[in-house]
This record gives C-alpha cells, sequence and structure tokens, in this order.
C-alpha cells in the first residue's frame, strides 16, 4: 500500500492508496479532535449535507493490516479525477471558495470549525464540490480564532480577486506558487480605487499591512499575536459570511473577450458540418461507451456534452481558454453533468511540482482515460507551437488507447490565419504523414470528412 | 466629484497605512498577520458589543419617555 505523496504535512494522519480506495490513518495526536466530532454525528452529518466525502471507520478486523499501528483507519472511496487550483476555471475556483465558506458556517453552528483552508482540501466530482480532509474538522472553542483565514485569502480570494480586479487569470501565478497568491503581493497590484474598497482594505491590505509589520519587527508582532483576545463567535462569523456574500458576486473583469469563447458561433463551419462533427462523434461515444474521455480543446464543452449524450460516463475536458471552460463549467454546473473542464496549455501541462516533485501530480500522470477527443487540435500544436506532428500525435494518443483526432488541412481557414504572417516551414504537416505517423502504433478505424475544407477525423485504436 | 468629509477621513486614513516599505523574508509563522488582523477585529467586536449595550440602555430610556407622554403617565411602564 503507498502512502500519498501529497499527505505528509499535517502529523494527524496520513493517506493511503489501494485500488478504488483511500485509507485514511488517524494517529494518537488526533484520536481527542476526531473522537470528539465523530461522537456529535458531525462526520455524518456533513456528508449528508454534501459537504463531505464518503467516510467509513474501519474496525481492526476490517482495516488493512499495514496500517495496524494508527489508532483509527477511514475508508474513503476515489475521487474519480483529481485536479488541482491552478487548473480550475475562475467559476471553479469559486464554488470550491464557497464551498469552504459555506462548510465553515454548518460546523460553526454545531460546535466545529476548519483548522485549515487549503484549496487542495476540495475536490470535484463533475462540477460538484466535495471536501476531503477529514481531519480539518476540530472542535470550536468559544474565543477561537479563524486558523485558516490567511490560507484561504491565499488560495481562493486572491486568486479570485486577480481575476476579477484585473482580468488576469491565476493559472499561472498559482501553479508557481502553490500556495496561492499572498496579500502583499495582491496588495502591489491594487489601484488607488481598488484600495478605498472597505472589504479589500479589510481582508488585502490591513492583512499585507500587518504581514509587513510582522517582518519588520517580529518581535512585537509575536508578542501582540500571543495576548489572543478572544475573538468572539459572532465576529468570526460575520467574517466567514461577510467573504461568502463578497465571493459569490465576484465575476471575471474580462467576461467579454475570448479566444475561442464563441467559437461555436462564430466558427468557419457551415451548419451542416457541425451536426456531421457532432454525429461522428456521438457514435463514437455511443460504441466504446468509455468511462472517462477526454476532450482536449474542450472549449465550451459543445462535444464534451455530445460525447455524454452518446454514452460516455463522465468527461474531463481541457483547453487553453480561461473565458470558454469559465462558460464550459457554468454550462456543466446548471445541467449537472459529469463534465468537467479545466485549464491546460497542452505545450506546457502542470509538471509533478511541489515537495519532492511529488506533492502534486502532473498532466501526464493523471490525465488517463479510456478515450481521447482531439478535435481543431493538433494544428494549434503542430503550427501555433512548432511541436513536430509525431510528437503532437504521440502525445495525445498516450492519453488511452482509443479515440478521435481531427486533421485539419493546410487549405482550411483557421490555418491559413495562422500562416498568414509567417513562413510556412511545416513540410511534415499534410494528411499523408499524419496518416503514416498515427498508423505506426495505432490502427486507423475509419476517416470521415467534416468539411469542404477538407477537415477530416480519423478514430484510432491503439495496437498493442 | 467632491468627496464628502468621512470619504476624505477613510482616504487619508488609507493612505497613511498603506504607505509601508517593501518586506523581506519572515521568520514568524505566516498566519501572524492574520492573527493580529483578527486581533484588532475582537478588540472592534468587544467596543461595538458594549457600545451597543449602552447605545440601548440610551434607547430605551428615550422609548420609555415617548411611552410615557404617550400615556400621560409618569410611571415606567415595566412597574
Amino acid at each position: 500500500m503507498n502512502q500519498n505523496p501529497g499527505s505528509f504535512r499535517d502529523p494527524f494522519g496520513y493517506i493511503y492508496e489501494q485500488n478504488d480506495f483511500i485509507f485514511r490513518t488517524i494517529l494518537s495526536p488526533a484520536i481527542k479532535q476526531y473522537e470528539a466530532i465523530r461522537d456529535e454525528g458531525l462526520i455524518q452529518e456533513s456528508i449528508e449535507q454534501g459537504f463531505l466525502i464518503e467516510s467509513k471507520e474501519l474496525t481492526s478486523s476490517t482495516a488493512p493490516a499495514e496500517l495496524n499501528e494508527a489508532e483509527y483507519v477511514i475508508k474513503h472511496k476515489k475521487i474519480p479525477f483529481i485536479s488541482y487550483p491552478y487548473e480550475w476555471s475562475f467559476y471553479q475556483l469559486k464554488t470550491a471558495a464557497l464551498h469552504h465558506l459555506k462548510f465553515e458556517l454548518f460546523l460553526l453552528d454545531r460546535g466545529a470549525l476548519l483548522r485549515d483552508a487549503s484549496a487542495y482540501n476540495i475536490q470535484f466530482v463533475g462540477t460538484k464540490p466535495i471536501f476531503i480532509d477529514l481531519l480539518s474538522i476540530a472542535p470550536y472553542n468559544e474565543g477561537d480564532y479563524w486558523l485558516g483565514h490567511r490560507q484561504f485569502c491565499e488560495q481562493f480570494l486572491n486568486p479570485l480577486l486577480l481575476r476579477s480586479l484585473k482580468g488576469i487569470t491565476h493559472f499561472s501565478w498559482y501553479r508557481g506558487n502553490l500556495e496561492g497568491i499572498s496579500a502583499i503581493d495582491l496588495y502591489k497590484v491594487m489601484s488607488l480605487k481598488d484600495k478605498l474598497s472597505w472589504k479589500l482594505f479589510l481582508h488585502v491590505s490591513m492583512q499585507a499591512r500587518l504581514n509587513s509589520s510582522v517582518i519588520s519587527k517580529p518581535d512585537e508582532a509575536e508578542a501582540k499575536a500571543k495576548v489572543r483576545k478572544p475573538l468572539p463567535k459572532s465576529a468570526y462569523k460575520a467574517l466567514v459570511n461577510q467573504l461568502y456574500s463578497w465571493i459569490e458576486k465576484l465575476e471575471p473583469k474580462d467576461k467579454s473577450k475570448t479566444v475561442w469563447g464563441d467559437y461555436a458561433k462564430h466558427n468557419t463551419y457551415l451548419d451542416d458540418e457541425v451536426k456531421e462533427k457532432h454525429e461522428v462523434i456521438f457514435n463514437f461515444s455511443n460504441q466504446n461507451k468509455p468511462t472517462k474521455l477526454i476532450d482536449l480543446g474542450c472549449n465550451s464543452g459543445d462535444y464534451s456534452i455530445t460525447a455524454l449524450q452518446g454514452g460516455a460516463a463522465s468527461v474531463i475536458g481541457y483547453d487553453f481558454d480561461s473565458n470558454a471552460i469559465d462558460i464550459a463549467f457554468k454550462r456543466s454546473r446548471a445541467q449537472q453533468l459529469p463534465f468537467l473542464p479545466l485549464h491546460l496549455d497542452a505545450a506546457n501541462p502542470s509538471p509533478n511540482q511541489g515537495w519532492m516533485q511529488t506533492e502534486r501530480q502532473g498532466f501526464k500522470e493523471r490525465a488517463k482515460a479510456d478515450a481521447v477527443i482531439a478535435l481543431a487540435f493538433i494544428h494549434h500544436l503542430a503550427i501555433g507551437k512548432n511541436i513536430p506532428l509525431n510528437q503532437a500525435i504521440q502525445w495525445i494518443t498516450d492519453i488511452a488507447p482509443s479515440g478521435l483526432i481531427e486533421f485539419v488541412p493546410k487549405d482550411d481557414e483557421t490555418v491559413c490565419h495562422m500562416l498568414a504572417l509567417r513562413e510556412d516551414i511545416f513540410v511534415d504537416y499534410t494528411e499523408e504523414n499524419f496518416i503514416k505517423v498515427l498508423s505506426e502504433k495505432n490502427k486507423i478505424l475509419r476517416a470521415t470528412q467534416v468539411s469542404l475544407s477538407g477537415r477530416k477525423i480519423f478514430e484510432f485504436s491503439r495496437i498493442y | 466629484m467632491f468627496l464628502s468629509l468621512s470619504n476624505l477621513k477613510f482616504l487619508v486614513f488609507t493612505l497613511g497605512i498603506l504607505s509601508y516599505a517593501s518586506p523581506a523574508f519572515a521568520y514568524l509563522d505566516p498566519g501572524t498577520g492574520s492573527m493580529l488582523l483578527q486581533g484588532l477585529i475582537a478588540g472592534i467586536a468587544v467596543f461595538t458589543s458594549v457600545l451597543s449595550i449602552y447605545w440601548q440602555k440610551v434607547k430605551s430610556f428615550f422609548v420609555k419617555q415617548k411611552t410615557d407622554i404617550s400615556t400621560g403617565t409618569n410611571k415606567d411602564i415595566d412597574t
């Protein structure tokens, strides 16, 4: 049984993986806390209310023998797909933030609280957020501070504000600093107008100011912080409530601008061609019924939804365009679909990173599926990013044993635009070569022309 | 556009509190700033709750006075 490499920070317990299950150990320092919340029925109630992942306490006879040193062992079902906040769309991060705050309020009303506010403690099943760290729940004592406030601001609030105030997406910054965005850093990009907002003043400017005073006069700050004037519960709740109603109203500043966002409306296809394309995807999905399908270049989710209608049990979509995945997420959430759109720069996917470079897994390690579709995608890699065609094909076909890849020829309007101002150095970018490379490790089952310009969708199946 | 007096006060206060030097590396717990902020909030919360107790007293004094006038008596309603 392997210990999850991301589980090392909290000495209260660790995570182990086996097949489709997660085993969480609860070690001696955490017994009192765990028993208190369990005996209050809080774990059960949190699960029933949809806040917490399903958790079952095992007995010494049912717990895996290797974990017998633990005081308790909890069994969870594995989340079907792990994603990280630096891959989440604005609305996904917002949904996670609101889930966290709602859970905190729910617990406060029942004499408990959350010990931290890590965004990594929230995972998604489809677009439904779920809290996965049972050991973050602890009993509340009168006067307690909101210990997760700083972390909440860094991992949820500040990345959302960056987009909401400045129109800057959080992906790169968050991926670069896995702890999120500090108040001191965000403060530096705020305008005078931003600084005059009362809420920004309280949660960003004041925190930045106080953090700076901690750094310049550590002894004084430490002495002051140690006094710990008790925080009335009403003030604790007011802080959480204020953040909730604020975040609920946050919207991206650059909402209307998009690279491919309105692609579905203004694309270079004719309506019949779009219909044809949907049919190819529907039939593929219907014949293969994949449990998990990955849609590379999912845009606002049109074809992901067709794949679901065809019979795919779940779809993970990826797109580079932040507005497209914002729309896709909202759409999927409104219809409660098992479709999760995430951010991906295919030329620079999420790496293995964090402590020991194993704490957070890379794209390659996680993006494994039964089927992959890459429609109107490969030319963005091959021509947009100068990636050799054979490497682009290899990368896509490594994701799943079967799938669809659309080849967009050079005569197509989109590719013409891409080459309009640059020299055509892509001698290998031909349909003939595409077929040759794809056939090296795969069987081509069919090719369907889907546009007058000669776009073709190739269905492949890996040869073992 | 003119700033009201309260906005102006807030502006001056904000500008004052926000002009500070760049930080170096921190050796204290990174949550200390948030703890200090909550300490301030705790102080304000206590202050406002004390204030609200006094305010209630003042308010009830006037409410009683008013009731007294309307009923035409000088007696306290509770007695």
